[in-house]
């Protein structure tokens, strides 16, 4: 009498090919997910080129990381645009939108009196804030040189007037390296 | 599996292969894929810098006595032109005028002065006192406007200024920076 055949589950060594997806009991889901004449509706992710293309995202990302973050912008500050420019640094910044003058967020005075007086004038408030911020900075880093740089967030149509005042009035309390901050624009050649 | 095979670790030694485990290495880089996108900056601020000129702090030494050097004034009050005005202290040694021929540029109404950018870097190339990389001074250009001027012209025309460009060495490197200092007139 001839053995009975031992089951796949009892042989150790099976023919080599695929097994995934072999099994499956209803004949019509199995025909389906091999893909028997019709396309197959698997689909493998060819994992090394995958496993590339992240590591060419990451390392692009990671060129282009900032650990400065978001630098923030007043939402009614239009600025304008420049070709040879700079990057950004971390310093106080100075935005004036509209009359409003702002440190870091903070209103620190107005420029309707310098609009209305029609010359250059120092703004009290804006000198105070940043004086105090100037002996903060000495405060955290005794024996450390000032640096002296704030960034003036100024709106394009606000007159020069004004920006001269804000200029000279931060000069005045100690921060005499001024940064304008502007758009930056591809070279023309 | 991606893996090494390095041959050995027979005779019971523990084995020198490794094999990479690919799920958890794509769910690793999957992951850094999302903080470094949702950490990315992708403004294009920068900054177009001036100089104050006010004295540093007192200090216990004399100062060196400075020679008067060469300045570039840039009078900016004129409607239809430009004037470039070479001073050593009070002499005015030289006075060019330039034509105001603003050109459009990008789409947000900005404007820049390509006629005035070429003769500052002319100027600089000409007269310009500190070229070399080791010189840690710069040259001085002083910019007078109107109080009505707009910010956005005054940003043109310093960046005009800023045309000439000049070799800088700092802590080893060399790099290329804007050949002039640029101020404000108080008047």
């Amino acid at each position: 009498m001839a053995e009975k055949p031992l089951s796949r589950f009892e042989q150790p060594i099976h023919q080599p090919g695929r097994r995934l997806l072999h099994h499956i009991p209803l004949r019509f889901v199995r025909r389906k997910v091999l893909g028997h004449g019709r396309k197959a509706a698997n689909h493998e992710i060819p994992l090394i080129p995958f496993i590339d293309f992240l590591l060419c995202i990451v390392l692009f990302l990671l060129a282009s990381f900032s650990a400065t973050g978001e630098l923030p912008i007043d939402k009614n500050v239009k600025l304008p645009s420049a070709e040879n420019v700079m990057d950004m640094v971390e310093a106080p910044m100075v935005a004036i939108t509209g009359s409003q003058i702002l440190v870091d967020g903070v209103a620190a005075g107005n420029t309707r009196a310098i609009e209305e007086a029609n010359r250059l004038q120092r703004i009290d408030e804006l000198f105070n804030i940043l004086k105090n911020k100037r002996e903060l900075w000495k405060q955290i880093n005794p024996g450390k040189e000032f640096p002296g740089v704030a960034v003036l967030q100024v709106d394009k149509r606000v007159p020069a007037l004004v920006v001269k005042s804000v200029f000279q009035t931060a000069a005045f309390a100690g921060y005499p390296n001024i940064s304008f901050m502007v758009g930056r624009l591809g070279k023309v050649e | 599996m991606a893996g090494i095979d390095a041959g050995g670790g027979g005779g019971g030694k523990r084995p020198v292969d490794h094999n990479i485990p690919l799920i958890p290495f794509i769910d690793f880089l999957l992951c850094l894929v999302a903080f470094l996108l949702v950490t990315a900056v992708w403004s294009q601020m920068a900054r177009i810098n001036a100089d104050a000129r006010v004295p540093g702090p007192p200090k216990d030494e004399p100062p060196e006595e400075q020679k008067k050097e060469k300045q570039l004034h840039v009078e900016m009050r004129g409607e239809r032109k430009f004037q470039l005005v070479w001073k050593e202290g009070n002499t005015v040694v030289n006075t060019i005028d330039v034509d105001r021929k603003p050109v459009p540029i990008g789409e947000k109404g900005d404007i820049t002065f390509p006629d005035l950018a070429k003769k500052i870097n002319e100027e600089w190339t000409a007269n310009g006192s500190h070229r070399a990389g080791s010189d840690k001074k710069f040259d001085q250009s002083v910019l007078h406007t109107d109080n009505s001027t707009q910010f956005s012209d005054v940003i043109a025309v310093i960046d005009a200024i800023y045309t000439p460009q000049r070799d800088f060495s700092f802590g080893g490197k060399t790099e290329k920076v804007p050949a002039f200092n640029v101020t404000f007139a108080v008047n």
